[in-house]
């Protein structure tokens, strides 16, 4: 129970701030607009802000995605399966997307730590890695929710 | 290797995501070279380092806005207004709301859902002919997409610029490039209709009814000028229009119409970055891919095979129009775009194709394989959404197919038509 919840918070957590980022984008990018119009201004931060947005709502896009099940893919063959064997080849691909989504995000991880021993930075004080970071958690909960989808053989919500 | 790679085109078919097929690929090329598969990530990062994507989810957002809202009613009913005393005027009508609309929600089956909708009903009350109003709504569903702002150009754009190759292909290249041959496509859609519908009743104008529409669509109509006077001009950069553009749209059909509840919105929005989403993992894990294959060489051997087999510019077109319908039909236009363009793009500039006369060949032709039967993808979808048998609408697109099928010819075997406003 606790885990359902826990489960439940977490995908709230996951579609506020894909929307939070949306929201943001849209107010960031037209004030940067009014500023560079009538204020000859802009936030100096904000462009380098604006395009790390972008990377975040990808790939929190991405994850929503994993779970509607609604991924991009050409799925001809599985036309001509019964229903029981469409099921069956699904968690075959759903096990193999599960793996390479596991090793981008292992690698990605590597990455990470990397880039906070360098102690770079992106724009203002923000670290590149924390930037980064959403590379490796985003393809890892990809990972898990394409693994669970294999092995429980139904899309976890 | 081979087998690696029969193993993935399997899985891909079989329904695997495509960007897992695509990562795949790269961490498999890149082990190959030893070379660490952090570069993934790094590759993936460069996301976060154009500008330009900054257009895509902000133009999508606005898309699934317009549709969700009753703009699509509207924009029927002032087309209507003005252009319905034509003849085959509702057919007309029909085809540019629905190349405006798609030009706006980038052709993913929005503007059939959408648009269709309204327009298969009125084409059938007005007394067009089943099979030709179904026609015409299906092939319209793809129509526009080579108008800017639609997402398509943007994307070949960005894949371009990332190849370094054959100079700078910008997104405003490719969206003057798009202007003359999306009209040819328009005109010659047009004329068919009238010719094919030349017996209907001509309706009056009615001015009463244009003042009325015109003051219900006053709040969307400055949106194509901002939009198209903005980046044409080069007064916006195009994620600038692209911003300006959401928050018009969301201040309309939230704040000022209401026509999308506050409730409602976070639902909206999730939805079209899901799509976003889709089309930006695709696109990152391909910048990991392409790398590979340019540091691999692949492009040039590849060019280096085919031109042991075809020798001349012409049979090279020939075969890349074969080769890009069959596509078509079988991947979405952003997978198509991201997998086959890197392999294309140096190939055809190997023959002496103008790289942005090549991205308006390959829309063209993906344009048309959305409704190629018998597996274009928008058959399917109009097919649900009519409650008609798929073999009906086979039988009524064709006719639309093969007009559009000259047109692409004209446009790959005619350069000027494409890049003559460029000049």
């Amino acid at each position: 129970m606790l885990i359902a919840r826990l489960h439940r918070i977490i995908l709230l957590i996951e579609d506020s701030l894909l929307v939070l980022l949306l929201t943001l984008m849209i107010l960031l990018s037209t004030a940067q607009i009014l500023l560079r119009n009538l204020f000859d201004s802009g936030i100096s931060w904000g462009d380098p802000a604006l395009r790390l947005m972008v990377l975040w709502v990808a790939l929190l896009g991405a994850m929503v995605a994993t779970r509607d099940n609604n991924h991009i893919n050409i799925n001809i063959l599985s036309y001509f399966l019964s229903e029981k064997n469409q099921a069956r080849v699904q968690r075959v691909t759903d096990l193999f997307a599960s793996i390479v989504c596991g090793l981008i995000a292992w690698h990605a991880t590597s990455l990470v730590i990397m880039e906070k021993q360098d102690g770079t930075i992106a724009f203002a004080s923000f670290p590149t890695w924390m930037g980064e970071s959403i590379i490796p958690i985003g393809f890892g909960v990809i990972a898990l929710r394409f693994l669970l989808s294999s092995l429980t053989g139904n899309n976890p919500r | 290797m081979i087998l690696i790679g029969l193993l993935l085109l399997l899985l891909a078919l079989l329904g695997a995501p495509l960007f897992t097929i695509i990562g795949a690929s790269a961490m498999l090329g890149f082990s190959h070279s030893e070379i660490d598969l952090s570069v993934v990530a790094i590759e993936f990062y460069r996301i976060a380092e154009m500008p330009v994507l900054l257009a895509i989810p902000l133009f999508t957002f606005a898309g699934y806005l317009l549709s969700e809202s009753n703009a699509p009613k509207r924009l029927v009913r002032i087309t209507i207004a003005f252009l319905g005393w034509m003849p085959a005027g509702l057919a007309v009508v029909s085809l540019l709301a629905c190349a405006f609309f798609t030009a706006f929600t980038g052709a993913s089956g929005v503007t059939i859902v959408a648009l269709g909708a309204l327009l298969y009903p009125a084409l059938m009350q007005a007394g067009y002919k089943d099979n030709f109003s179904l026609g015409l709504v299906t092939t319209s569903g793809s129509l526009g997409l080579l108008f800017a702002p639609a997402l398509p150009l943007i994307l070949y754009a960005v894949i371009a610029q990332q190849l370094g190759i054959g100079g700078q292909i910008t997104v405003d290249a490719m969206f003057i490039a798009g202007i003359l041959p999306g009209l040819l496509m328009l005109a010659m859609l047009i004329g068919w209709s009238v010719w094919s519908s030349r017996h209907q009743p001509l309706q009056k104008f009615n001015w009463l009814e244009a003042k009325t529409a015109l003051r219900e669509a006053i709040w969307e109509l400055p949106l194509p000028f901002m939009v198209l006077g903005g980046i044409y001009s080069g007064y916006f950069a195009l994620s600038e229009a692209a911003a300006v553009t959401a928050l018009y749209v969301l201040i309309v059909e939230v704040l000022i119409l209401r026509e999308i509840s506050l409730r409602k919105l976070p639902g909206v929005m999730r939805q079209s970055m899901i799509l976003v989403g889709g089309i930006l993992v695709i696109l990152g894990l391909s910048l990991a891919s392409t790398n590979y294959l340019i540091d691999a060489e692949i492009p040039s051997k590849l060019f280096g095979f085919i031109k042991e087999l075809i020798s001349d510019k012409l049979t090279f077109l020939i075969l890349l129009n074969v080769f890009l319908l069959i596509l078509g039909t079988m991947l979405d236009i952003f997978s198509a775009l991201v997998l086959i363009v890197p392999l294309l793009l140096p190939v055809a500039i190997g023959y002496g194709i103008d790289p942005v006369h090549l991205g308006i060949i390959f829309l063209a032709n993906m344009q048309i394989g959305y409704f190629t039967p018998p597996v274009g993808m928008n058959l399917f979808i109009a097919s649900y959404r009519f409650k008609k048998p798929v073999i009906q609408l086979y039988r009524a697109a064709l006719p639309w197919f093969f007009i559009l099928f000259t047109a692409v010819l004209v446009i790959t075997y005619w350069p000027g038509l494409s890049l003559i406003l460029l000049k």
